[in-house]
């Protein structure tokens, strides 16, 4: 019966996901002295966005430098981005959290009213 | 002996058409993910001059989250219902949030039957373990009332819940 049930759910409402990959990515040496960098990738099935800001944090949630191609990153509908987060060596071992974050457009036309963040962990 | 040159021509394009003919492969990777769905986003009613809320009994919508996860113990689901609206027109006073959140359905009811009891509260912040894997629906409320009973301003209004999912 629940599984008839979720199926009507899926069925019935628009489904606007999304994701981010891998759940614990790896801080490798990059090409760079004394530079690590991970790659991620992310994928959006929310329709009505279009950017997702990503961000490098400790465990107490404070910003970490790092740089990546665009710190907002533009993703079409259904489209998939694979990105490097470049972070110091020096900060290795503080990074634990990176994320991405769905930025909401103030003249968008759809009352979007949840913001969706998913963060991934350092192992 | 024409027809037979032709014929041969024939065969050696059709068989040149089979050895051209290559396998395209589709690619794909399996791995533990969090997927975050936003089935329904919340519709605020006007039951008075001084309140926007999500009850549906007052001509709301409650906001509706599905959070997927492929691996069990690895993430925290963190919902928050607003505290400010994102745009609006301006407002004459002061604004009081409440909301709460709840789960609302859940794919595996033995698995996450007490992913409800066992959340933790941080005022219009809750948190939830996810410990099974499946998909969990949630319900976020909010009530925004205008301080002195004054009268919110005709507009659009719009507040953000923002749903998280944090790998542990």
């Amino acid at each position: 019966m629940v599984k008839w049930i979720i199926m009507f759910l899926l069925v019935s409402f628009p489904v606007l996901a999304h994701e981010m990959t891998p759940t614990y990515p790896k801080l490798e040496p990059s090409h760079l002295d004394n530079v690590y960098k991970t790659t991620m990738e992310m994928f959006n099935k929310r329709e009505e966005v279009e950017y997702y800001e990503i961000g490098v944090f400790d465990a107490e949630w404070k910003p970490i430098p790092f740089v990546t191609k665009y710190e907002i990153i533009k993703i079409r509908y259904l489209g998939h981005v694979t990105f490097d987060v470049y972070i110091r060596k020096q900060d290795v071992s503080r990074a634990t959290y990176v994320c991405s974050m769905s930025k909401l457009r103030k003249d968008a036309t759809t009352k979007t009213a949840i913001a969706s963040r998913i963060c991934s962990k350092f192992k | 002996m024409k027809k037979q040159t032709i014929g041969f021509v024939a065969l050696l394009l059709a068989s040149t058409s089979w050895a051209l003919a290559e396998d395209v492969p589709i690619e794909g990777t399996v791995q533990s993910r969090c997927v975050i769905q936003t089935d329904t986003a919340g519709v605020y009613g006007n039951p008075n001059a001084y309140t926007l809320t999500t009850d549906p009994s007052d001509g709301g919508a409650l906001a509706i989250i599905r959070f997927d996860v492929t691996l069990a113990d690895a993430y925290k689901a963190e919902i928050t219902a607003p505290s400010s609206f994102s745009s609006s027109p301006p407002l004459p006073d002061v604004v009081t949030w409440t909301g709460d959140t709840e789960v609302d359905a859940v794919s595996d009811a033995s698995g996450m039957g007490s992913y409800e009891t066992d959340k933790v509260e941080q005022g219009l912040k809750d948190i939830y373990d996810l410990t099974a894997t499946g998909s969990t629906w949630f319900k976020t409320s909010s009530v925004a009332t205008m301080g002195g009973s004054k009268a919110f301003p005709g507009g659009n209004y719009t507040a953000l819940v923002v749903a998280e999912c944090i790998a542990q």
